[in-house]
């Protein structure tokens, strides 16, 4: 998969996971029920006392996060802009996990909206850190050619 | 000089160039190493902070449970405070708040567990009720339905603390302090002590009257009463609203939020003109 590829795939994501945390914060403010397929499963987490920390909507750090991860990605790229990118991810895979750690064992629901987000980071983390080792390739250590081969060939032919 | 010397010279030449292209590859493949081992260990180096803030947040927000309110505690102090200022000098005569011969009736259905119940209640009803209800010309009924309470048991013992205060014309201060202090949804923190907690503070509530009015047999009945008016207004969800003039039919008032009392505001207005 080539390096633009990879950028590619991952600001269509973030772009995503952008939509979701918009919406989930759109309906904390607006006292709204969100849209759920699973019953009142998306109303229980979206009102449970985990849905805020410190104060602050987890759904609005989960769309200033993507806000942080689009951003990394839309600069130009340098080892500094991977590794951004690469401290967004993980700091939201960090905490996706821990939501999805208190739907599962403390509020017993899971919101779908939640878990398509928490899927989107997963993805994102995991690309982040194979493009962050990758670098950029003019690091990449080159083949070094010993023995009998092409030098022994070159002083044949001379 | 033998002819073999330019070859040989070339040759020598080429040794050099190659050794000069080795020493560079090996550089080059060092510096590769390295950076890439500097980028492992920046690499954990995030993973580990990310970890242990994680760490941090989980043993902060510890098991979310919230005790059951006393008198004593500053939420309950502060709840307490914002209850009695909205409702003084309105009056109450048992489920409804205002005067009672309003020109327009607000039915107010709710679930006392109910998270947007609470919202509705500490965001846009306050408004409502300081511009309309306390000027004379709204007045809202409460009527229960149950959705977020999980048992049948606990809805009706909730509810029926609630009726009861209303003997002593104090409901709409007893299920105002209940959503106020409400708790986490499912946690079973509707208890007998938290029912009484809230009992004792409501400003003027004699507790033992309340107490027995708690086994009025009319209570549990006014509860079906109301479950039956909402399933024919056809609610599915709390809060749900009807609205009209009073003494009149009462039309469902939908709203798509509970924050914002634009919507309130708007639908009572409109009835005004009428």
């Amino acid at each position: 998969m080539s390096r633009r590829t990879v950028r590619i795939a991952m600001i269509v994501l973030a772009v995503i996971g952008l939509g979701i945390a918009s919406y989930l914060t759109y309906v904390h403010y607006a006292g709204i029920k969100p849209a759920c397929t699973a019953g009142e499963s998306c109303t229980k987490v979206q009102t449970s006392v985990y849905s805020k920390l410190v104060g602050v909507p987890v759904a609005l750090m989960g769309l200033l996060g993507y806000i942080a991860i689009l951003a990394s990605l839309l600069v130009r790229e340098t080892e500094t802009s991977r590794f951004a990118t690469l401290i967004f991810t993980l700091a939201g895979f960090g905490f996706s996990a821990y939501l999805t750690y208190r739907e599962l064992f403390s509020i017993h629901a899971v919101c779908e909206w939640c878990a398509t987000s928490a899927g989107i980071m997963t993805i994102l983390t995991l690309m982040s850190v194979w493009r962050f080792l990758r670098g950029d390739g003019s690091l990449q250590a080159p083949r070094i050619e010993t023995g009998e081969g092409p030098r022994a060939a070159q002083v044949s032919a001379n | 000089m033998s002819p073999v010397e330019p070859e040989s010279d070339l040759t020598r030449k080429q040794r050099r160039e190659q050794a000069r292209e080795e020493r560079k590859a090996i550089e080059e493949a060092s510096a590769a190493q390295s950076a890439q081992r500097k980028r492992l260990i920046q690499l954990g180096g995030v993973a580990a902070v990310v970890v242990v803030i994680i760490v941090i947040i989980l043993v902060a927000t510890g098991s979310g449970k919230s005790a059951p309110p006393t008198s004593t505690s500053p939420a309950a102090k502060t709840a307490q405070g914002e209850v009695v200022s909205l409702l003084q000098g309105i009056p109450q005569h048992t489920i409804t708040l205002g005067n009672p011969n309003a020109p327009i009736t607000l039915q107010y259905f709710g679930d006392l567990e109910c998270p947007f119940c609470k919202q509705f209640t500490v965001s846009a009803l306050p408004t409502v009720i300081k511009k309309y209800v306390r000027t004379g010309k709204v007045k809202i009924e409460y009527h229960s339905m149950q959705t977020a309470t999980r048992e049948r048991e606990t809805f009706q013992t909730q509810q029926v603390a609630a009726l009861a205060a209303g003997k002593q014309n104090l409901m709409w201060d007893y299920l105002e302090l209940f959503y106020h202090e409400q708790g986490e949804e499912g946690s079973g923190y509707v208890t007998e002590s938290y029912l009484q907690g809230l009992a004792s503070q409501v400003p003027g509530l004699n507790p033992s009257a309340w107490s027995s009015a708690r086994n009025d047999p009319e209570y549990p009945n006014q509860v079906i009463a109301d479950a039956q008016a909402a399933n024919q207004n056809g609610f599915t969800g709390t809060p749900a609203f009807m609205i009209g003039k009073s003494g009149g039919t009462l039309k469902k008032l939908e709203v798509s939020g509970f924050t914002d009392a634009s919507q309130f505001e708007t639908a009572i207005e409109k009835l005004q003109k009428e």
